[in-house]
């Protein structure tokens, strides 16, 4: 069973919650909507993962990151990924200083608190494969030297799930690295209204001599609503959240299942169960709680284990997909379909 | 005598200066009959059987005088003496009675007594039992004993099969021994996992909300009048680190002891239920 670290007091908790709670607010004054995704973005900084988002273009991704950023007083930097991005585009290179006739360090946009990796599927494998190893290490080899990334470090890499021509689709052993990967969907009715209303009041912004369009960039305010101090309490508090056998159970049983049923050709790894379990933390005490609960783990599994695993190909033929095989693996939960009567 | 008849009797003198000098070969070697002038319309090779024992071609033919002058060209297959004439026919089709004998002579080379036939083989006996016909019966006999063997013992397991069912444990039948056993305060780690996990899934089905998303689920589950305490009393049971209240498991588990097995197999929940309220 996972031990609890240092416990953070109630008080504590209570103030964490009030900060994620202004974060929430704030990127929510130029993002409608896309409160699970602002959630799971939080999630992912405060238990030290990364995370991957799927949706089509227009879904605010970018806004979504920028606002976040800015509300927390981090850096943030955005990598358009393309075919001829190179890895020191990315983590740096040594250039020729030709006043000192010396080499130095320039580093790349990877040193930043938050990274946007936008399109993450269009750059070339070796690129992908830099990105993915500085995620995981949390260091960057230039030249000779070794260099630490800030802390905090979150990459939030995009990728748009329907046009693949000329994409390098990242394999499985690299999805691993991303602790969840969110699927966006298409805001309500009432948020598209909300979302098109606020968009037609913008207006006009002057700048120098003339005039430009603003856009929801324009209207973030830049003022942070929490520091980095905060962020750090985020984490210890995430840590201290409590997590029952039961619930350590439950998560064994549903990655399990995963392993057995008749569609899937490879299960989920180790690695999906702690990253629930991290993941789970974190939802908890954004949702005021100080100890998880078999909530945390429905409404995370998609996110932590779709990624994990593999179909048939029987199964992927037949037009089942990871999504439909999750859904009747959380459905069998509890019951013992498969357990013969009197065993 | 006139001077057609000069020239038949030229023609028929020259016919048989030339016979006497092309009329002969051995078997198997070609020989050529030149300037053999034919009277009467221009003549084809017929083409006839491959086992007539000459065989014949023309290699050109001229108009001459009211016939033709024929370079022939043939080969004996048999010894002996031949008349090429069966061998040719007008190509007007009129008859071939005007043309004179046109003989030749195929010699052997073979000493005596020349080309030697094989003798017929002599039918042999086959040995064993029966023909082809008693094999294909005895064969048909027992393909057919197979099949029937083959379908008796599918029809046999299939009934054995029938008369011990292995029918998967119902929901309730699943979850009874658990809360028996944690009413017993029996309960394993493991055991109590399930546990909570089964009476969700009861929830689920008694409220038939198998297709919603596990969230909306368990969100509905919340707001419901029985299910909603019965998860609030198993979180501070099962997850709470230091419960804000006592649970009776005793009380909170009581309407789930005796439910029937199919209970959660058919859709009437409600009404099969009703014990549990």
């Amino acid at each position: 069973m996972p031990t609890t670290t240092t416990r953070v007091p109630s008080t504590d908790l209570s103030q964490t919650q009030d900060f994620i709670q202004g974060v929430r607010a704030r990127v929510g004054t130029v993002v409608v909507g896309q409160d699970v995704v602002v959630e799971r973005l939080l999630i992912a900084l405060f238990s030290g993962g990364h995370i991957l988002l799927q949706g089509v273009p227009g879904l605010a991704k970018t806004l979504l990151v920028s606002a976040l950023s800015k509300s927390i007083d981090l850096g943030f930097a955005r990598v358009q990924f393309t075919i001829d991005l190179l890895p020191s585009d990315i983590l740096g290179a040594e250039v020729l200083d030709q006043r000192t006739n010396e080499f130095r360090v320039r580093k790349g946009p990877i040193f930043t608190n938050l990274l946007l990796a936008d399109e993450i599927n269009r750059a070339a494998p070796k690129v992908q494969g830099a990105l993915l190893e500085a995620m995981q290490e949390r260091k960057v080899t230039i030249g000779n030297e070794n260099f630490r990334l800030p802390a905090p470090f979150l990459v939030i890499a995009t990728q748009n799930p329907v046009e693949q021509a000329g994409t390098f689709e990242l394999p499985e052993a690299q999805l691993d690295r991303f602790m969840l990967v969110h699927r966006l969907e298409y805001p309500s009715r009432d948020e598209e209204r909300e979302i098109l209303a606020r968009n037609a009041a913008l207006g006009v912004k002057r700048q120098d001599k003339g005039a430009v369009v603003q856009t929801e960039f324009d209207v973030l305010d830049q003022k942070p609503v929490g520091s980095t101090e905060e962020i750090v309490a985020a984490m210890e508090a995430v840590n201290s959240i409590h997590v029952s056998e039961t619930f350590v159970d439950h998560v064994v049983e549903l990655v399990n299942r995963t392993r057995v049923h008749p569609d899937v050709e490879l299960g989920c790894s180790p690695r999906a169960g702690i990253s629930l379990i991290k993941a789970s933390r974190a939802r908890a005490l954004m949702h005021r709680r100080a100890y998880v609960i078999p909530e945390d783990l429905y409404a995370l599994a998609e996110d932590a284990m779709l990624h994990r695993m593999r179909l048939k190909y029987g199964a992927v033929a037949e037009g089942r997909t990871s999504k439909h095989v999750l859904a009747d693996i959380l459905r069998s939960m509890g019951g013992s379909a498969a357990t013969p009567a009197g065993a | 005598m006139n001077c057609r008849g000069v020239l038949r009797a030229w023609a028929l003198a020259a016919l048989c200066s030339g016979l006497q000098a092309q009329d002969s070969s051995t078997v198997g070697m070609p020989a050529r009959l030149r300037d053999l002038v034919l009277p009467g319309t221009e003549l084809e090779v017929v083409n006839g059987d491959s086992r007539a024992p000459v065989a014949l071609r023309i290699v050109a033919a001229r108009p001459h005088g009211d016939g033709f002058r024929y370079e022939l060209e043939y080969w004996g297959l048999d010894p002996g003496a031949h008349d090429l004439r069966p061998y040719l026919r007008r190509k007007d089709g009129t008859s071939t009675a005007d043309l004179p004998a046109i003989a030749v002579q195929v010699n052997s080379v073979l000493a005596e007594p020349g080309l030697v036939a094989p003798h017929d083989p002599a039918p042999n006996v086959v040995p064993g039992f029966g023909g082809y016909r008693t094999w294909m019966v005895a064969g048909g006999v027992a393909w057919a004993v197979g099949l029937i063997a083959l379908l008796a013992a599918g029809r046999k397991r299939h009934g054995v099969l029938r008369a011990a069912p292995q029918r998967p444990r119902t929901l309730a039948e699943h979850l009874r021994p658990l809360v028996e056993r944690a009413m017993r305060g029996e309960l394993s780690r493991e055991e109590r996992s399930q546990l909570e996990l089964s009476l969700v899934a009861y929830w689920r089905r008694r409220l038939a909300l198998d297709e919603r998303r596990p969230t909306e689920m368990l969100s509905e589950l919340r707001r419901h009048a029985e299910a909603g305490p019965l998860l609030q009393s198993l979180e501070d049971w099962l997850h709470r680190p230091e419960p804000a209240r006592d649970v009776d498991l005793q009380r909170l588990l009581a309407p789930y002891r005796d439910l029937p097995a199919e209970v959660l197999e058919t859709a009437e929940l409600e009404s099969a239920t009703g014990g549990a309220r």
